[in-house]
């Protein structure tokens, strides 16, 4: 047999995913932990003593604020994007027209292009429109952020819809507006639920635009604030994995619930 | 379907403002990192290169060099090569792929806040989780003051990066494996060849394409890493794990030397746009193929 014996194969796999699961478990089981138990620096050991639910409680009442912030900067600023993004990649990706091409590359490169590159205009446009340090100045932000990658990704999925669905469309005399809300939207449900996806995740995650364009506690997403809370609770482990804990919640319940989306997402969003 | 001028606008025009908007803010900064801007307002005193010129003199922007290389030369490789390793280890374990998949590729899913919070504990020196172990369990001798040493910090902060990116690439090379037509594998198969021949001669050559977007994704991941050096060293000791987005973010929000800080932009705009442009340039070939 020249088959590599699956058994080797099979002990290494599993050793990495035990290594790639370390920092998690870890979170987790700290997470939970008495003061007490966290002073006896067994770390690598489940909680003996007692399931501390306080920790949790302790470390929502920093961050549920900014929680708060996150869900109501999050969301609208996925949806905006999506719509925008997909309302453009119809035609980018069905219609062939004069600058097609161009239109395409332009988007492309502003959606990979960092951000630390336009973070200071972006400042100064949301100083002057007086939404610096406010919720809707950082949905206007990650809007204009992320309509082109919403653009990108989902024109990679529309590309996979059938020519004859907007030749059968046409023949029952229905014009592009009415295609893209009646037959391209339920159609491409795919593409757009992994979008929307993968950009609430980006968005939830994202720490640099947050970092930079609040100040203080009342409008700040969650990540600055977590990222505070290791300052001011240093040293407290269990209250810090605890935070960062809470904080994975969103994005994890979707990993683990909507995987095959988030996959799909990131695949069409580089690959393709 | 029949469409006019006039829908070509309505659906364009709203990507199109954006996509101006932003390339306007590029021209923008481009104007900044040749202004001597430094306090919170607007300054626009023309200085020319003086801002990019002040940068060269600073020992600080060549340490800043010098990890923004270390994180191109150390994170990339083991990342691609473990993920297409994995991706093909996976393809190979059958069933259990559903399995693994997703114990490789959650860390993606995490922010780098949470990422840096868990490895800074992770590798503090005294109360950190892996001197504990290490301790623990008679190993004590090889404990390290991992980040708290600032010719470790870097490669602590990359090991990170490794743990979290490596499902990324995994995922992209196993997309790319299920595409190779599978009587190529097979055939290889039949006429007698190993696993590892199939991955040497068959798997690495058929994912060229895979390789050059994973490898530009990490790259471009390489010249915006911010989070996780502000979460777990800012910048520190010292400085010795500033990179380029960081400083960029000190020098104009923290220190307001705001047209220093552009200049440094302009920088990461330059170093990205060697990845941005040709990657664009192919996906715009493959969109109209």
């Amino acid at each position: 047999m020249k088959r590599l014996s699956r058994l080797p194969l099979m002990m290494i796999l599993v050793l990495l995913a035990l290594v790639w699961l370390l920092p998690m478990y870890t979170m987790l089981i700290n997470s939970l932990k008495t003061q007490h138990e966290i002073g006896q620096s067994q770390y690598m050991l489940p909680p003996h003593e007692r399931l501390e639910f306080q920790n949790y409680a302790e470390a929502f009442g920093v961050l549920k604020q900014g929680l708060l912030n996150s869900v109501i900067i999050s969301v609208p600023a996925t949806a905006f994007a999506v719509f925008l993004g997909s309302w453009a990649a119809f035609f980018l990706a069905m219609m062939r027209f004069k600058y097609s091409q161009l239109i395409f590359f332009v988007t492309t490169v502003a959606t990979f292009l960092p951000y630390q590159i336009v973070i200071l205009p972006l400042t100064q446009v949301l100083v002057r429109a007086d939404l610096f340090n406010t919720r809707p100045g950082l949905i206007l932000a990650y809007l204009v952020l992320n309509t082109p990658m919403a653009a990108l990704i989902t024109s990679t999925f529309f590309q996979m819809v059938p020519v004859e669905l907007q030749e059968a469309a046409a023949l029952d005399g229905c014009g592009p507006v009415t295609f893209y809300w009646r037959i391209l939207l339920p159609v491409g449900q795919l593409g757009i639920v992994s979008t929307a996806i993968l950009i609430f995740t980006f968005i939830w995650n994202e720490f640099l635009i947050a970092q930079a364009m609040t100040q203080g506690p009342f409008n700040q997403m969650v990540t600055p604030v977590l990222a505070g809370l290791k300052g001011n609770y240093a040293q407290l482990w269990h209250i810090q994995m605890a935070g960062a804990m809470i904080t994975s919640i969103p994005p994890l319940l979707i990993f683990i619930f909507l995987g095959r989306y988030f996959v799909a997402g990131l695949t069409a969003g580089t690959f393709k | 379907m029949t469409y006019t001028r006039a829908h070509i606008f309505l659906f364009l025009a709203p990507l199109l403002v954006i996509v101006l908007l932003l390339y306007g803010m590029i021209v923008w900064t481009v104007g900044v990192s040749m202004d001597n801007w430094v306090g919170m307002a607007p300054v626009w005193r023309f200085n020319g290169i003086q801002n990019y010129i002040t940068l060269f003199k600073m020992d600080r922007f060549w340490v800043n060099l010098q990890n923004n290389l270390t994180w191109l030369l150390v994170f990339i490789v083991p990342t691609a090569a473990m993920g297409l390793v994995l991706a093909y280890a996976l393809e190979l374990s059958g069933k259990a792929e559903s399995l693994f998949r997703p114990l490789f590729l959650y860390p993606l899913a995490l922010s780098f806040v949470v990422t840096g919070t868990v490895w800074a504990w992770m590798y503090d020196p005294d109360a950190g989780v892996i001197n504990n172990f290490l301790r623990a369990v008679g190993l004590g001798n090889l404990s390290q003051p991992w980040i708290a040493d600032p010719h470790q910090a870097t490669f602590c902060l990359i090991g990170a990066a490794i743990w979290q990116y490596t499902g990324f690439a995994m995922t992209l090379y196993l997309a790319a494996i299920r595409d190779i037509p599978r009587e190529t594998t097979e055939a290889a198969r039949v006429d007698g060849a190993s696993d590892v021949q199939i991955f040497r001669y068959v798997i690495v050559p058929n994912v060229s394409h895979a390789t050059m977007i994973v490898v530009g994704m990490l790259t471009l991941f390489t010249l915006k890493v911010f989070d996780l050096v502000w979460v777990m060293t800012f910048g520190g000791p010292g400085n010795s794990t500033e990179v380029f987005p960081f400083f960029m973010f000190i020098a104009t929000f923290r220190q307001q030397f705001v047209g220093l800080g552009a200049a440094i932009s302009i920088i990461i705009l330059i170093l990205a746009s060697a990845v941005v442009v040709p990657y664009a340039y192919l996906s715009m070939k493959r969109l109209q193929s």
